[in-house]
């Protein structure tokens, strides 16, 4: 059931997908893992949607060089968690959803409590041993994981549906090295709204996943263009040949 | 015979992309990049190591398929092939 503030605030997207899939919104729990640059973009989006309730994990504190890209801080927060900068922001955005900010280091010992009962896990991670972390969660249970990278004016995403897609390991079975890398905010925006858009097609049911193709930005081309992916069987994450891992799978 | 190389990312960025070039029949997949790779050392760093292998994180396809970096050194191009050379991009 949803209030008359709801029923209004939700009206031009019920037009979409009705009140069902606004339903669908409200009793979802999404785990983005990040409060950064893909992070902003993907929690602002699924917040104004009307995610029931959003869990948002991130260990920093809101550094200056942080602002031209993750709007969910702004000056006044350097200095502050970013996950308390976070949960200000997405309440005030929409006080009708629970937003459920942790500020913590997603690592093995908690990544499988921490992701609990979501029905999704939004990838706004800045390196890969976190990914294929959360990546493994994923498959353990069964849950989607929503792929985003972006680096300069490059971006790529893809959803990932354990089972009946590639897994992150099987697209990119090595990491890269860490860097400090290059970005401008814009393109934290296109790749994260992705992102949150795949989610919102995915709990509500409608439209094509953006599943077995990787997304490809180019923004100094201005031009987007895909490649088409596909299952490793012999992934270490989730191929049928391939070693289990700890966390556990399902076939 | 005629290949195209398309690079993504930073390393299009270093070496351009949709590069049509005409190679030799019998051209390998891994010999074919790094004659391109080395008109830029910084490009060519991107790529490959200092033993001339790819990197291990690079991704290689070709025609749409994925190569395996190991099987590149022995895995012929053939006229009209179209060659992909990505990395992962790893900034959120």
């Amino acid at each position: 059931m949803f209030s008359e503030r709801e029923l209004e605030r939700y009206k031009r997207q019920m037009m979409l997908f009705g009140e069902d899939g606004q339903e669908r919104l409200k009793k979802a729990q999404i785990f983005i893992a990040g409060a950064g640059g893909l992070g902003s973009p993907v929690s602002i989006y699924l917040a104004v949607a009307g995610v029931g309730k959003i869990t948002i994990v991130d260990m920093d504190e809101v550094d200056g060089t942080n602002l031209n890209r993750q709007i969910l801080h702004y000056d006044r927060d350097i200095g502050r968690k970013k996950t308390a900068s976070a949960e200000e922001k997405l309440r005030e955005l929409n006080p009708d959803i629970i937003v459920n900010a942790i500020n913590m280091k997603i690592d093995a010992s908690n990544a499988k409590k921490l992701v609990g009962n979501a029905d999704g896990i939004v990838d706004a991670m800045d390196n890969y041993p976190t990914r294929y972390l959360l990546n493994d969660i994923a498959i353990a249970k069964k849950i989607p994981f929503f792929h985003g990278g972006i680096r300069g004016f490059y971006g790529q995403a893809t959803t990932i549906i354990p089972g009946s897609t590639p897994c992150l390991k099987c697209i990119f079975p090595k990491a890269p090295p860490k860097e400090l890398f290059p970005v401008v905010g814009v393109t934290a925006g296109i790749i994260g709204t992705l992102q949150s858009n795949e989610v919102i097609k995915y709990l509500t049911g409608t439209g094509e996943l953006l599943t077995n193709r990787l997304f490809i930005w180019d923004g100094m081309q201005a031009h987007a263009e895909e490649i088409c992916i596909e299952r490793n069987p012999s992934c270490e994450a989730c191929g049928s040949t391939g070693k289990k891992k700890k966390t556990g799978k399902k076939k | 015979m005629t290949v195209k190389i398309r690079f993504f990312a930073q390393f299009r960025e270093l070496l351009g992309t949709d590069i049509m070039t005409d190679v030799a029949a019998g051209t390998m997949f891994t010999s074919l990049i790094t004659s391109v790779a080395k008109k830029n050392p910084e490009g060519y760093a991107a790529i490959f190591d200092e033993n001339g292998a790819f990197h291990e994180f690079v991704i290689l396809m070709k025609n749409g398929k994925r190569i395996d970096n190991a099987d590149a050194a022995r895995t012929a191009v053939m006229d009209g092939d179209e060659i992909a050379v990505f990395p992962p991009v790893a900034g959120g």
